[in-house]
């Protein structure tokens, strides 16, 4: 097994034509369908989707859905506007504000982050994230809380499971009334859902299910993050996009899907993923990209730990035989 | 109850639900798949209710928490301070 730090190098051009192949068959030959809906969030994944969208189908045939909320940072918006702009495509805006209340869930989750920080009001902003020392030490993962009130201070503590689980319930909400409305729209104009989850995504959970993850196909879905990076450059996308921190943007308090999830940088994350993957030799990873064995042990038990909660996020509904 | 029969209750009655064949007092939750990061904070809950003691982030590592026999041994010390 060869590996390098250049392992997941990709021949953009090949893969773009690869990837444009598999949109145009699967839009018109398998799922019968005029086009491609994209959820267009203002980050790097959607971007790259989009673009290798019109590549695939022309530009008419693409609908760029922006569902912004309360809680979203402006400057996805923004970003995905101008990325749509770039492109030619159509796109909708839909503040999914009103759905998401409608359902009760920022009441709900505030009660939860309440009963945690007392002071908690419509004024502070949040986020959840993981404990950041993956390499340095053998430890769990366990969510904390932060909250910052009108002042700018910061207060982070520990959250519980029960309530963790509640918070979260409520936050995957975001994702899922995003994919109702992509259906909504797609089937509105006889287009398919395209999803924008890579691999790095896919292979450790960082999805919803029904949220995200409920789309017709996946394009970006065999290509860790940083290969994703690589089309986009090689398709064009906003420098601003592309320089952006990769983040899941559904807290109010902005967090990056570093702390948020994976405790590492994508350009180590993604090496490592590989050679988690691919059973390369841990002594062969220490050589190529000097880390200690001991480090390189503790993310991928991290890999496996995560690998195996999500298990069932990557399963169909299992069924009996007739 | 000692301490490693109300843990291990409280695992199989959380988690393991069936099957509960071959959770030993040293099996790793986390390698074994018997539990994931939010069970083990699940079981801390149970920890500091149960048990009347305090978790601190600090002692959140396998050492104490990844095996009924970490639990026990950590519980016993904990009570003993």
């Amino acid at each position: 097994m060869t590996f390098s730090t250049t392992v997941l190098n990709i021949d953009p051009a090949r893969e773009i034509f690869r990837i444009t192949e598999f949109i145009h068959r699967m839009t018109h030959g398998s799922f019968k369908r005029r086009g491609a809906v994209v959820g267009l969030s203002g980050g790097i994944d959607s971007a790259v989707t989009a673009a290798l969208c019109v590549r695939a189908l022309g530009k008419d045939r693409v609908l760029g859905v922006l569902l912004p909320e309360k809680e979203s940072n402006p400057i996805s918006l923004e970003y995905g506007r101008k990325e749509a702009e770039r492109l030619g495509i159509r796109t909708i805006k839909e503040d999914i504000t009103a759905y998401l209340g409608s359902f009760g869930i920022y009441e709900r989750r505030n009660a939860v982050i309440k009963e945690i920080f007392p002071e908690f009001n419509d004024a502070c902003r949040f986020h959840v994230t993981l404990p950041q020392n993956l390499l340095e030490q053998d430890r769990l993962n366990y969510y904390s809380i932060t909250m910052e009130d009108p002042a700018g201070k910061r207060q982070k503590k520990r959250i519980s499971s029960s309530r963790w689980q509640q918070v979260s319930a409520c936050q995957n909400v975001k994702q899922r009334v995003r994919m109702v409305l992509l259906y909504h729209y797609a089937e509105r104009e006889k287009y398919l859902v395209a999803g924008t989850t890579n691999r790095s995504e896919t292979a450790q959970g960082f999805f919803v299910k029904f949220g995200d993850g409920g789309v017709d196909i996946e394009p970006l879905a065999h290509l860790y993050k940083t290969q994703v990076y690589q089309l986009a450059n090689s398709l064009g996308v906003i420098e601003e996009i592309i320089h952006r921190a990769p983040s899941p943007d559904t807290y109010s308090l902005p967090v990056t899907d570093k702390e948020f999830y994976f405790c590492l940088d994508y350009n180590l994350l993604d090496l490592l993923l590989y050679g988690y993957e691919h059973a390369v030799p841990v002594d062969q990873i220490v050589r190529e990209l000097c880390l200690k064995k001991e480090e390189i042990e503790r993310v991928f038990k991290d890999f496996r730990a995560k690998e195996q909660a999500t298990w069932h996020l990557r399963s169909t509904p299992p069924t009996l035989e007739a | 109850m000692n301490i490693a029969t109300v843990i291990r209750k409280f695992i199989i009655e959380n988690f393991l639900f069936e099957d509960t064949g071959n959770l030993k007092e040293d099996t790793s939750f986390l390698e074994s798949g018997v539990m994931d990061s939010t069970g083990v904070l699940e079981l801390v809950s149970f920890i500091e209710e149960t048990f009347g003691i305090v978790v601190e982030d600090e002692d959140l590592v396998p050492e104490n928490l990844d095996s009924i026999a970490r639990i026990a041994r950590y519980i016993e010390k904990k009570q003993e301070n």
